[in-house]
This record gives C-alpha cells, structure tokens and sequence, in this order.
C-alpha cells in the first residue's frame, strides 16, 4: 500500500495504527492464518 | 504487505461480487456476513465515539462495515472540501460533515445503489446539506482534478485489483498540499496465487 501512494506520487504515506477489525467475525481464523489487519492510513500530496 | 493482482484475475466478477455483497448489507445490515456491522462494532474495536455514532441516523451507521477510522489521524480542517471514496451507507460522510461544518462540502462515492440511497436518506435525516452523494466507479471519479482538500476511505481500496490505477486517480483530484487519511487491510504473509484469486476472500 505505501509503495502504491509513492508511486502515485504521494509522500510520507504511513500506515498510523493497526486494528483486530476481524476478531469476532466467521472469518477470524482466516485472518489471524494470514495476518490481516485493519490499518489507518495517511498521506500527503 | 498488499494483495497483489495474479495475472488473469477476473476483475469483473470481483466488481460484481463487491456490488451484491454491500447491496446485499444495505437491504439487510443484520444478515449473516463474515465481517462486523454497524455502530457497537465501530466504537468497539475502531475508536469511534458511540455517543457520536448513535446521534446519527442509523438507516446510515447500521450498514458501517469499514475496518479502521479515518478521522484518528487528524482532525478535518473546517471548511475543507472532502471526498469519501466508497461511502456506502455514509456514516463517515456524515461525521466529516460535522466537522467541516457547512462552510465545507462532502462527496460520498459509490457504486451501489442500495447504499447511496440509504446514504442521502442519513444526510437528509442529519440535516447536512452540504453532504452530497454520487454514484461512480472509484477509479474514475466524477470530481475535477485538484479540487479535494482530504480524501478519506474506510476498507475499500483493498477491493479493488488496479491499486496504480486507483491511486493515480485519487492523486489527480486531491489539491497540491492536500491529503489522504484512510483505512485499509494488511496483509502479513506472501499469499499463493489460489488465495489471491479467492473472490470471497477479496470480499471478505
């Protein structure tokens, strides 16, 4: 993802906080197999 | 680490697959999905403010199925032009609303019906008149070029395979000195080729 907005052009692209957005769901331990995280993001034109 | 397109994916039917799923959230927030809904779940594990979510109209916080909160890295700037891409329902249109205060507009972007009309339902509850939606494909977006001050996004750019494409698109309209807070997934691991071309992981 930041490699993607620099290469659009965007600078200091970040991710800020990471976030358990699928603990809870039916999908959880197919997220935690493959690490997915819900993450905020920022960046700068 | 991002998903990455495989060659030969089948991007259409990924369109079409996002489509029905959140038309299918919108007609029924409370139906059996495998992610969370709604405004418990945003102010549960997001940071929202539930005070704040239950002083909105629910017919938009009830479909809420972002994965983050946009607006925990920095406060809108008052009167700011801001562009939500892959609104759905609103919510966060409605929040950014609030902030920029009607000096300010909001563009909501979305391809579903179903959740467009749920989200111009919330902001005529909310009485946010600079609040605005239009139907559009987020890789084409009906905005003119350097016009946006902040563009947010709460769990959409992952669903869609051309992320230069996209990208590119979002960089033309936002203002030189402008900015884009959003939210999205991670990917820890290197995915094989069968789990990139899974379409309801890609849902999911």
């Amino acid at each position: 993802m930041i490699e993607a907005l620099e290469a659009a052009g965007f600078r200091s692209a970040r991710a800020c906080h990471f976030l358990d957005s699928f603990a809870g769901t039916s999908k959880e331990r197919v997220a935690r197999k493959y690490q997915v995280q819900g993450a905020n993001f920022m960046a700068f034109k | 680490m991002a998903i990455i397109c495989p060659t030969g994916f089948d991007a259409a039917r990924l369109k079409r697959a996002v489509h029905d799923t959140y038309a299918a959230v919108a007609r029924d927030p409370g139906g059996d999905f495998h992610f969370h809904r709604g405004p418990e779940y945003a102010a549960r594990q997001l940071g929202y403010d539930l005070a704040e979510l239950e002083s909105l109209p629910s017919v938009s916080t009830a479909p809420f199925a972002g994965v983050g909160n946009p607006f925990l890295m920095g406060a809108l700037p008052k009167d700011a032009a801001v562009v939500d891409i892959g609104a759905g329902a609103g919510m966060d249109c409605l929040l950014a609303g609030r902030r920029t205060g009607p000096g300010g507009s909001v563009t909501g972007i979305d391809m579903t019906d179903e959740m467009l009309d749920r989200a111009r339902a919330g902001a005529s509850e909310a009485g946010l008149d600079h609040v605005r939606f239009e139907k559009g494909d987020i890789t084409h977006l009906p905005l003119e070029t350097e016009s946006v001050d902040v563009v947010i996004s709460n769990g959409v750019f992952n669903l869609v395979p051309d992320k230069p494409a996209l990208f590119a698109e979002i960089y033309r309209v936002v203002k030189p000195g402008g900015r884009l807070q959003f939210a999205d997934i991670t990917v820890g691991v290197e995915l094989s080729e069968s789990v990139r071309n899974d379409i309801d992981l890609w849902t999911g």
